[in-house]
């Protein structure tokens, strides 16, 4: 039987297996209102978007077709451009400085030690912040007048500005204030990761002579490969979409990949098939970077072999 | 896309369907209501007007209007709306021509810069409510300290006071502005270049690139440049205005007529309301003063089933009755001309008073359908020209470049 199964799928004939079985066929039958509404919630507003960036559209009107127009003049837009590398900037940094000071926390809070629970909630309270209210705080204290930051770096003379009025002082701000946010979940994360690690492994390791580098390179390092592309896939993802960090941040001033959807879509009355185009590029952009993540970098999607 | 939906969705309140349905973003001081119910009063019996509470964010009670309107399906009849939406509104046909309603005639008994902003196309599109101007705050008793006896008339002057008073009084800054990438910002750049005999538009033709435009930033940078204003002012809004000038910190400022109101309350202010002054913004080289108009209109949706009771709840809204208690409840400023020369309203609300010159020399942004595009622009060309990144010439060229595109594609 087995056999004759993948004799027949080896042929193309997987269609006829799944339908003509009466079973199956029911089963389609009765995953298909679930398939449908799955379409119609996920994929018809993809396709409205997708749609209304061919066409000359406005607020109220899907226009007529224009092929890649859109798209065109979306990529000789500066405004477009500035925020494509703010966006790549900010992902690369801030997603690089997170991995590796995560990675090192949480080597660190692995260990067995007195006040460990205490010491893992404690790390995860930036991460508990809403990020407009965190972006809010930390713009404070950049700020001029009151804040504090603003006040030691040009006392030290790290700076000769204000911090709020310099667009890369803005970046590097916002890098910082995502890394403070967010490693401490990229560290939890890992640390699940190093503790499905058993232990019996090091043991044999250090009977057989390995030692600390040895150890880390050819036994976590490798173990730790599924959650770790996990991890960078959700934190890549993550930024590569920031919207509310740069616009409370900088307010508004600074420009990333969704602030520029943002602004075309609900307040400019002209660039608003622009913002549509720029909408399917983080889509289609987006979508790519985690199928390069699965099939190039190796991730796992389940758990099955 | 789903956006739009769900907000036309949560538009459709339960509107007893006899009412009038007026929307105006929140109102703390409670004087709206007062209002409403008055006229709900005097009308018993024959219709009802119902207050809906909108976003207080501008910029979000627009996007929602704007969201309602477009569908058609708003339930909303009268609109208190910013001076800035007009155009915005009637080029798409949302609000109703109200010329013959609203004769020149009457037309005459408003400030005109509040009447010039519901003009679209040679037809009037509501009726001026209440009314906003920049206006120079100054210190009088540092002034005095200094030596000086009367505030400056020019940008020039306002440099040299604002420097040597500081000076002299040990006060941190000179001159505190808006200067940030955001809507005030592009009020405050147009307040320059107004001033110095630039402008915009001149009908459909953007004649922005002007040596007066020039000159205009020039100065605004220049306050920055030799120290008059703090380097962080091209980061400020009103917000951050407020506590640098009332906390001490700055001998002039540059704000809306609220700010006085808040310097009589000691938990705002660390200085009196005897110690400031208000005069109107100083003049360019050659130019006049202007200041930057803000405000509210009442309009109609024109797509609403109760013309006649809209325009009722309109007319008395409007009435110098209507503006007068507003005006002495909530110091908001009067449209009507009548009131500037009212003894009760100069004797108790001391800012229209002393604000009066300002509120009169007020000038309207451009006004267009695509406003909100061509104030990104200048918004972002103002700010870079502010910190120096851009110098005041390629601003300018860049703006003339950027705003006749949009205005060719309003057409």
């Amino acid at each position: 039987m087995t056999t004759a199964t993948t004799e027949k799928k080896r042929r193309g004939g997987v269609l006829r297996e799944e339908f003509g079985n009466p079973e199956r066929r029911t089963a389609y039958y009765m995953i298909l209102p679930a398939l449908l509404i799955i379409l119609i919630v996920a994929f018809f507003p993809i396709l409205q978007a997708i749609n209304l960036s061919l066409r000359q559209s406005t607020i109220a009107a899907a226009g007529p077709f224009i092929g890649f127009e859109n798209y065109v003049e979306m990529f000789q837009n500066p405004d477009f451009r500035e925020g494509l590398s703010n966006t790549l900037i900010f992902t690369g940094v801030s997603v690089a400085m997170e991995f590796f000071i995560g990675l090192g926390i949480a080597l660190a809070i692995n260990r067995a030690f007195r006040g460990r629970g205490l010491v893992r909630a404690a790390v995860l309270v930036p991460w508990a912040f809403p990020t407009v209210i965190s972006a809010v705080m930390w713009r404070l204290m950049f700020q001029d007048q009151v804040g504090i930051i603003n006040y030691v770096a040009n006392a030290i003379g790290l700076i000769s500005q204000p911090i709020l009025s310099d667009r890369t002082l803005l970046l590097i701000g916002c890098i910082l204030v995502d890394v403070w946010k967010t490693t401490p979940f990229m560290a939890l994360l890992l640390l699940a990761g190093l503790q499905t690690i058993p232990g019996d492994v090091y043991e044999a390791a250090r009977v057989d002579g390995a030692n600390v580098m040895q150890r880390f390179f050819r036994i976590t390092l490798p173990l730790l490969k599924p959650t770790i592309l996990v991890a960078l896939l959700f934190r890549t993802l993550d930024s590569y979409r920031v919207f509310d960090l740069f616009w409370a941040l900088s307010n508004r001033e600074l420009q990333s990949l969704s602030t520029f959807v943002y602004e075309g879509v609900r307040i400019s009355q002209l660039q608003f098939a622009q913002g549509n185009a720029a909408s399917v590029f983080i889509f289609v952009t987006a979508f790519l970077l985690a199928l390069f993540f699965i099939k190039v970098l190796g991730m796992q999607t389940s758990t099955e072999e | 896309m789903t956006l739009l939906g769900a907000g036309a969705a949560c538009g459709g309140g339960g509107a007893q369907s006899g009412d009038v349905v007026f929307a105006m973003g929140t109102d703390t001081s409670g004087t709206l209501e007062d209002l409403v119910n008055k006229f709900n009063e005097q009308h018993k019996g024959d219709f009802q007007v119902r207050y809906r509470q909108m976003p207080s964010d501008t910029g979000q009670y627009f996007d929602q209007l704007r969201t309602e309107l477009q569908a058609g399906a708003s339930e909303i009849d009268v609109i208190g709306g910013d001076v800035i939406w007009p155009a915005q509104f009637a080029a798409n046909g949302w609000i109703m021509d109200v010329s013959d309603r609203f004769p020149e005639s009457e037309r005459a008994k408003f400030l005109p810069a509040p009447v010039d902003s519901l003009v679209y196309e040679g037809a009037i599109y509501g009726v001026p409510w209440f009314t906003d101007a920049g206006m120079l705050y100054y210190r009088a008793d540092l002034l005095e300290e200094a030596g000086y006896s009367a505030p400056p008339k020019t940008w020039a002057e306002l440099e040299e006071m604002a420097l040597k008073t500081a000076q002299d009084t040990g006060t941190q800054d000179g001159f505190v502005f808006q200067g940030a990438d955001y809507e005030g910002g592009t009020v405050n750049g147009l307040e320059y270049i107004w001033t110095h005999g630039g402008d915009v538009l001149d009908g459909n033709q953007v004649i922005i690139e002007s040596p007066e435009s020039v000159a205009g930033l020039q100065t605004e940078h220049g306050l920055v440049e030799r120290g008059v204003a703090p380097k962080a002012v091209s980061t400020y809004k009103e917000p951050e205005t407020d506590p640098a000038f009332l906390g001490g910190r700055s001998v002039f400022a540059r704000n809306w007529p609220y700010m006085y109101a808040l310097a009589q309350d000691p938990e705002t202010s660390n200085i009196k309301p005897e110690q400031i002054g208000i005069a109107p913004l100083p003049a360019g080289e050659g130019g006049q003063s202007y200041s930057g108009l803000g405000g509210w209109n009442m309009m109609i949706n024109a797509n609403t089933q109760k013309q006649e009771e809209a325009w009722e709840f309109v007319k008395f809204m409007t009435s110098e009755e209507g503006q007068r208690q507003r005006a002495l409840a909530a110091t908001l400023l009067p449209t009507r001309k009548a009131l500037y020369q009212d003894q009760q309203i100069l004797d108790e609300v001391p800012v229209i008073r002393l604000g009066k010159e300002a509120i009169q020399s007020t000038k309207s942004r451009p006004v267009s359908p695509y406003y909100s595009d061509m104030s990104l622009a200048m918004a972002e060309q103002f700010n870079l020209s502010l910190k120096g990144d851009v110098p005041p010439e390629e601003a300018v060229a860049t703006l003339q470049e950027e705003l006749t595109k949009i205005v060719e594609q309003a057409d």
